[in-house]
């Protein structure tokens, strides 16, 4: 049984008080704000930017721990127990994670726009400290998993990648006092890498397995898909990890042989979830995650060119860019705007008689707005990028912030509405 | 996608089927938007024809097969959570199965009024959202269990009788 039938499966134990889950999303949502109105400010230096404290770096980690670690940490939390049928024994850990890290990461961004020691090292604490607690709730309940293995893998593998950037992102954040590393530049990309492509890449490769399925209707999809891609995505990040700590470009583009083969075993499990699916009209939130495989496949090929020292202007920025907002900041707002009313609906279901309609939850205008928003902000940061224009990126910014506004706008009236439900009944 | 389960393929089918149904309706719906649409269309005659009659009987009978011999059997095997809750669901779909269905019949007759093409569209917009989420449901839990808790014999008793509500 999947998902959405665990869910029905006398599943009531395992669907965690609403308020675990949806302060996950709406602080996500919040912080999908602040990361582009950083990125306006620090917009003069994205185009050349190769690491360094500043805007642009606490932009970069507003994104990723705010904005992609929230919504992982949220998912995961509601999400696994469902998969693994295995309940959350406590829910008050979970709290716990969101108090170290998302007020961690506040202080983390602000050290790092500020170059200011004292929040770097309270914010890094907080936010590893958060980490630990997300990681060993999770680690407890897929040891305990009883079903689907490959799902169970791939949050493993996940697991491990968390170790490993959470220990480089200390250690980076230490060398700004102790001056400890000597090819720090590398460090910074192994952290980037294990961050984007192991933790986040392998959390999303493991739940679509399994949300995908779900929104399009089609049966499970074939475990040899999920365990190829899992394993040349291992791989990949080995090979790339170790080329890029021994400076060997032989062992970077060795990598990218089970890179891009762990990105078409991925496509081919969506296009069989795609051809099998029942439903054919899937909505907004389709478009968004449509796309977001677009870009995943441009930053493999931007990546790909880098490490083959082909000239491409704004390379490494591009290449993180497209990485992180155009591929995972894509697909996680897609996601997000289909499991919220889900979630939501599951909790109003129980409260009253007549079962929630999503359309009672979801508000559909600022949902459109946001992606209009969304896309035109990635093109015009993208050509600002290569063509080293700070107007076009900072627009860019300005139209990134107005859609993650909308987008707040849709996830606040969201909880709005589930309250009101929920004191209706 | 095939289940193994005669009586789980059958009621497969059948979601199908009827997912074809609501997503031209939805369709039609989201092409038309507030203009009253011309039910001289053979497009939209074709779809409110399926509309009036494949919504009406055939909801009717696979719900009616599903709360007398499955959800029964469910709650006999001390399964009664599931059952409940599409039993709910169904409560909340049937009647605007029939309005739907009747509606549809009438702009048939005679086409639509603004008054009556607006009432349509919200009887018809609520049906196509909860027919998807029960749909979504009943493949993904009830389908599957079936397949678990069947055996061979109960299968085509079962699959046997559901055929027969079709003919």
């Amino acid at each position: 049984m999947s998902m959405a039938g665990s869910f029905l499966g006398g599943a009531k134990n395992r669907l965690l008080p609403a308020s675990v889950p949806f302060r996950f999303f709406l602080a996500a949502s919040g912080f999908q704000v602040l990361a582009w109105a950083m990125l306006f400010v620090g917009a003069p230096d994205l185009a050349g930017y190769a690491g360094g404290t500043g805007p642009v770096l606490a932009a970069i980690h507003l994104l990723t721990l705010g904005v992609l670690v929230l919504c992982a940490m949220g998912a995961s939390y509601q999400l696994l127990p469902v998969v693994t049928r295995r309940p959350m024994a406590r829910t008050w850990p979970a709290r716990l994670s969101f108090w170290f890290v998302a007020p961690g990461t506040l202080l983390l961004a602000y050290g790092m726009a500020n170059a200011a020691l004292p929040a770097l090292f309270s914010g890094g604490g907080l936010v590893s400290a958060g980490l630990l607690v997300f990681a060993i709730l999770t680690g407890n309940n897929l040891w305990r998993a009883g079903n689907m293995a490959v799902v169970a893998a791939h949050g493993w593998g996940a697991l491990v990648a968390l170790a490993g950037f959470v220990a480089i992102g200390v250690l980076l954040i230490a060398d700004f006092q102790f001056g400890l590393l000597t090819e720090r530049r590398e460090m910074a990309l192994v952290h980037m890498i294990l961050a984007s492509f192991g933790f986040m890449g392998l959390l999303v490769l493991g739940l679509s397995q399994v949300l995908i399925p779900m929104f399009v209707l089609s049966r499970g999809l074939p475990a040899r898909l999920g365990w190829a891609q899992l394993a040349t995505g291992i791989a990949a990040l080995g090979l790339v990890g170790a080329g890029v700590l021994m400076q060997n470009p032989g062992l970077m583009i060795a990598g990218f042989v089970p890179g891009i083969g762990a990105v078409i075993a991925h496509f081919a499990a969506m296009r069989t979830a795609f051809r099998t699916g029942m439903r054919k009209r899937l909505g907004l939130s389709f478009i968004l995650i449509r796309a977001s495989w677009r870009f995943l496949g441009l930053g493999l090929l931007i990546g790909l060119a880098l490490v083959l020292g082909l000239a491409l202007p704004g390379g490494p920025a591009l290449f993180g860019f497209v990485v992180l907002a155009g591929w995972l900041l894509t697909f996680l707002t897609g996601i997000l705007q289909r499991i919220m009313p889900f979630l939501a609906s599951m909790h109003a279901s129980g409260h009253a008689g007549v079962p929630a309609l999503l359309s009672d939850l979801t508000a559909e205008f600022p949902l459109r707005i946001h992606a209009v928003c969304h896309f035109a902000a990635l093109t015009l940061v993208m050509a600002g990028i290569v063509f080293d224009l700070t107007l076009s990126i900072r627009i860019g910014a300005a139209l990134g912030t107005l859609g993650a506004l909308a987008f707040l706008t849709f996830a606040i009236i969201l909880v709005v509405r589930l309250w009101a439900l929920s004191n209706r009944a | 996608m095939h289940f193994t389960r005669r009586t789980a393929q059958l009621l497969h089918e059948d979601h199908q089927a009827t997912i074809a149904v609501i997503e031209a309706l939805d369709q039609m719906i989201a092409k038309a938007r507030k203009a009253t649409p011309d039910t001289n269309d053979p497009g939209i005659r074709a779809v409110l024809k399926s509309a009036a009659g494949a919504i009406k009987d055939e909801i009717n009978k696979h719900f009616a097969f599903e709360e007398d011999e499955l959800f029964t059997r469910l709650e006999e095997m001390g399964d009664v959570a599931i059952g409940a809750h599409l039993r709910e669901e169904h409560a909340a779909i049937l009647p605007l199965g029939q309005q739907v269905a009747d509606r549809a019949a009438r702009a048939l007759d005679s086409g639509f009024s603004g008054d009556e093409w607006t009432k349509f569209r919200t009887f018809a917009g609520e049906l196509i959202e909860r027919m998807f989420a029960h749909i979504q449901k009943e493949e993904m839990a009830l389908l599957p269990m079936l397949e678990d808790i069947l055996d061979d014999e109960t299968d085509m008793e079962l699959s046997t009788r559901y055929a027969n509500t079709h003919t």
